[in-house]
């Protein structure tokens, strides 16, 4: 143990599959970290860490309000969410896509778009001089395409199969999406005794880990 | 672009705008206490007040014209609520100060509005501003006396801070150097702003950049923290704008004391008007900057041509007075006692010993008591003497 007592931070996870991976890296980076028992707490106090588990939406939010110090999110989420946060490092796990998705053959125009991700697809379409409604949805969003409420959607493929189940194909990749590291602005600079070994950590992990496995990006 | 529906106010039964508030008795007394003593520290430092109007010709070239309230004139003319002080300020320099004397030392305070501000924690869009400009010398000087003067009135109001510096000439002049294109020079800007490590290696590999120029701005991503951060960026390949910059950055720390700052060499211009040297200051505990400022030379929007209309070189900061009051809050002293003053010469004699009387409006001693008791007030005063709130109606009926 270091002879200085470290100085506490706050990190912000999305629940789910890529909490368990991130607090496994996070403690293979030194933080003194184990997955908890499952139970209805929403945070957790480990050594000088405070885990809190939200939706990955939220994270984004939760960093940029300097809660959390740092945190943990998808590109995805993180450019939806157009917030300004520090964005050091690229985990490399939890890879997908963000595409343009139609029903096979579709060649009529598009008017109206379906999508988690209004802000991404209105910037997508208006970089490529279409202007067509969007519609924002919750979840399934490849129905909006089959049922025609809308004439595309975008949505996140990972690999590929809903697509082909039903029916549908990836026209275009908006943005290819894995896990980053995000830190609030003040934290970056007031904790860096804390928060810059652990980007030297994760960095190398990450590197290691890079090698070892083939990145699945193109 | 994704909006959100039209509110109708009525159904909402919104009572304020979005993004503003009441100041309530406390916490007002709180804000004028800060202001008072901020307005006092830059006046002991040889600052002037001016006082500048909340209504302003809308202008296009104005930094920040989109984020702007507009009115209509009733001459059809656009007016856009103020903003930011510092464009306004060199506006009534140029206008009522031609010929100086300069360095001429101005401070200013009041509201500004901002139409885009999401509303959440902090982020008012009707908020309060006090700030300083020292106009007409451009020397490190200057600058170092902008820091020590933050940092003073910081402290004048009991807030423990942390000042940090940057350049955002440092990364300009290193873009400029590069020869690139202006897209893709300001996709690097926000880039490096959000000191993104992946998208800086991403955006260079798509624009078929590597080489130098990658290895310096990776670099230059990770140039913030102590002094050690000037000497990393001095081994750095440095074209002559981006040396002076630093150069000037090593003499203003030099002056104010470079142990006592923090560095970033990766800030980014994120007002279009700061071209030279920029600082913030960090309160202990609290998330967000609470003073930023920095050096600016000729915004002379009011001009076709800018700079070479007269414009002026200066440099100033402003603090926050909403998130001051968050974060000094617990420095402030208590409040005076505040009794019930049954006659004039006992109102008198109380304010004398400095304490707050309030006069009564009814000579019904019952409602007498039961004000007092819901105002917190324990004492009445009559003349040159005090009593309890007991004895005002007899014993034991003042709880009610």
């Amino acid at each position: 143990m270091t002879p200085l007592a470290p100085t506490p931070i706050t990190l912000a996870l999305p629940k789910g599959r890529i909490f368990e991976e991130s607090i496994e890296l996070l403690a293979r980076a030194g933080l003194p970290l184990s997955l908890p028992e499952k139970s209805r707490a929403l945070q957790w106090k480990m050594g000088h860490v405070t885990l809190l588990e939200l939706r990955n939406q939220d994270v984004p939010v939760y960093v940029d309000l300097g809660i959390a110090d740092a945190g943990i999110v998808g590109k995805d989420v993180l450019a939806e969410s157009g917030r300004s946060i520090y964005e050091p490092l690229d985990l490399n796990f939890s890879h997908c896509r963000l595409s343009l998705i139609r029903e096979v053959g579709a060649t009529g125009p598009v008017h109206r778009v379906a999508s988690k991700y209004p802000r991404l697809s209105a910037a997508y379409l208006s970089g490529r001089g279409l202007s067509a409604e969007i519609v924002r949805l919750s979840g399934n969003i490849e129905l909006a395409a089959l049922t025609g409420l809308a004439d595309a959607v975008v949505d996140l493929v990972q690999t590929g199969s809903t697509l082909k189940a039903n029916n549908l194909e990836e026209l275009d990749v908006i943005l290819r999406s894995s896990a980053r590291l995000v830190v609030n602005r003040t934290a970056l600079k007031l904790k860096r005794s804390e928060l810059r070994p652990l980007i030297a950590n994760l960095r190398e992990l990450v590197a290691v880990n890079g090698k070892l496995a083939a990145p699945a990006r193109g | 672009m994704f909006s959100p529906p039209p509110i109708n106010h009525q159904q909402a039964r919104m009572i304020l705008p979005q993004g503003t508030r009441d100041v309530l008795p406390p916490e007002w007394a709180w804000r004028e206490h800060l202001r008072g003593k901020v307005a006092a520290q830059f006046s002991s430092w040889g600052y002037q007040g001016v006082e500048l109007p909340a209504l302003e010709l809308q202008n296009p070239q104005h930094p920040q014209d989109s984020r702007a309230f507009k009115l209509i004139d009733s001459g059809g003319e656009v007016l856009a609520l103020r903003s930011e002080f510092t464009t306004a300020v060199q506006r009534l320099v140029r206008l009522r100060f031609p010929g100086g004397p300069f360095p001429l030392r101005l401070q200013y305070g009041g509201r500004l509005w901002l139409r885009s501000q999401a509303s959440e924690l902090g982020r008012l869009r009707e908020f309060t501003q006090l700030g300083v400009e020292l106009i007409g010398v451009s020397t490190p000087q200057a600058d170092a006396e902008l820091l020590a003067l933050s940092l003073s009135t910081l402290q004048a109001v009991g807030v423990r801070a942390q000042l940090e510096v940057g350049h955002p000439g440092f990364l300009d002049a290193l873009l400029e150097d590069a020869g690139l294109p202006d897209t893709l020079k300001g996709q690097l800007h926000d880039v490096l702003d959000r000191k993104s490590g992946p998208d800086l290696s991403a955006l260079l590999a798509s624009a078929g950049l590597g080489g130098e120029l990658e290895r310096t701005l990776s670099v230059v991503n990770e140039l913030y923290g102590g002094p050690e951060v000037l000497a990393q960026a001095r081994r750095l390949p440095l074209g002559m704008r981006a040396a002076a910059a630093l150069a000037h950055l090593e003499q203003v720390a030099e002056l104010f004391g470079q142990e006592r700052l923090l560095f970033d060499l990766g800030m980014s211009r994120r007002y279009l008007y700061y071209s030279g040297f920029t600082f913030r200051a960090y309160a202990e505990g609290s998330p967000r900057q609470i003073l930023g400022g920095g050096r600016y030379d000729s915004p002379n929007y009011d001009s076709p041509d800018g700079a070479a209309q007269g414009g002026l070189s200066g440099a100033g900061f402003a603090l926050g007075l909403e998130r001051l009051t968050e974060v000094a809050a617990r420095h402030l002293p208590p409040e005076p006692e505040v009794v019930l003053a049954l006659d004039t010469a006992g109102a008198e004699h109380a304010r004398s010993l400095g304490l707050i009387a309030e006069g009564c409006w009814t000579g019904d001693l019952g409602e007498l008591a039961r004000y007092a008791a819901l105002r917190g007030i324990r004492r009445t005063v009559r003349g040159t003497g005090f009593g309890t709130l007991a004895e005002l109606t007899g014993a034991g009926e003042a709880t009610a």
